[in-house]
């Protein structure tokens, strides 16, 4: 019995109470399966589009970015420290790991020869700026 | 590691835990030996100044903000991570010793390892053969 107390140190708070707290969380926690990782956020000013991904603890070696007609792919493998399963026990095994791929379809409006990424921690961040010639234009009617 | 109480941002977000305001739940590996307890916790966007990692009584608690370099004028049109906080608490065993846990924080990766207290620590106990 003293074994099992010992494999047991960690538990969640009151893992209702937090579910309940943090439904939309818990929702979301389940999207990001295989195929949904990593995360990404996506955004757009006048001049630019932003893409951020977010890609904890990789070196950038490891990440493949690439801009293919309109479509960004970023693609890599996580690996992970694993337990020693001979000296202890693994108890939460949730993050991400493994090869993944995700792939976004950018605005036509994007110079691809302009995009720039910066690896900040653990978020890729991706600019891209916007043809010139997309920004809006006023159309000048002549009456005839 | 700061302290709750020199960091005005980290009691506000406190208030905020009792509602159901969006905070996300970062996820976490957890792997035990005897030596201790390691775990590892991903929070991408949040840089070492705005992570807050705090023991209370047996309650460890993990808060991030997420900071991104956003531009003026970014409108979102496509969001997985919808809000701005990470917050995760874990009750830890009485056999840990919360005093000296040591913090590793690199490019959103968390890795915390917590040792066993010493007298929970297994010990071999040698027999003597007279």
């Amino acid at each position: 019995m003293i074994s099992e107390m010992l494999r047991f140190p960690f538990s969640m708070l009151d893992e209702d109470i937090e579910k309940l707290f943090y439904q939309d969380s818990f929702q979301s926690r389940g999207r990001y399966g295989r195929g949904n990782y990593p995360a990404i956020n996506i955004g757009a000013t006048d001049k630019s589009v932003k893409v951020y991904m977010f890609i904890p603890g990789i070196k950038t070696e490891d990440l493949d970015v690439v801009i293919e007609k309109n479509m960004l792919s970023v693609s890599g493998e996580r690996v992970l420290p694993e337990a020693d399963e001979r000296k202890g026990a693994t108890y939460r095994r949730e993050r991400f790991s493994g090869p993944f791929k995700r792939t976004i379809t950018l605005p036509d409006s994007v110079d691809a020869d302009t995009a720039e990424a910066i690896y900040k921690n653990g978020v890729l961040h991706i600019s891209i700026a916007k043809h010139v010639e997309s920004e809006p234009r006023q159309i000048k009617i002549s009456v005839q | 590691m700061r302290e709750e109480q020199n960091n005005p941002e980290a009691k506000a977000s406190i208030k905020q835990t009792s509602s159901t305001t969006s905070v996300t739940q970062p996820l976490a590996d957890i792997f035990e030996t005897q030596e201790g307890a390691t775990l590892y916790i991903d929070l991408p966007g949040v840089d070492k100044e705005s992570l807050n990692i705090d023991v209370d009584k047996d309650v460890l608690s993990i808060k991030g903000k997420i900071a991104l370099d956003i531009p003026d004028g970014l409108e979102a049109t496509y969001m997985d991570i919808r809000s701005g906080r990470y917050e995760r608490h874990f009750t830890l065993g009485e056999e840990l010793d919360s005093h000296n846990i040591q913090a590793d924080f690199k490019q959103g990766e968390l890795k915390l390892f917590i040792p066993r207290s010493e007298r929970h620590k297994p010990r071999k106990i040698e027999i003597k053969t007279g």
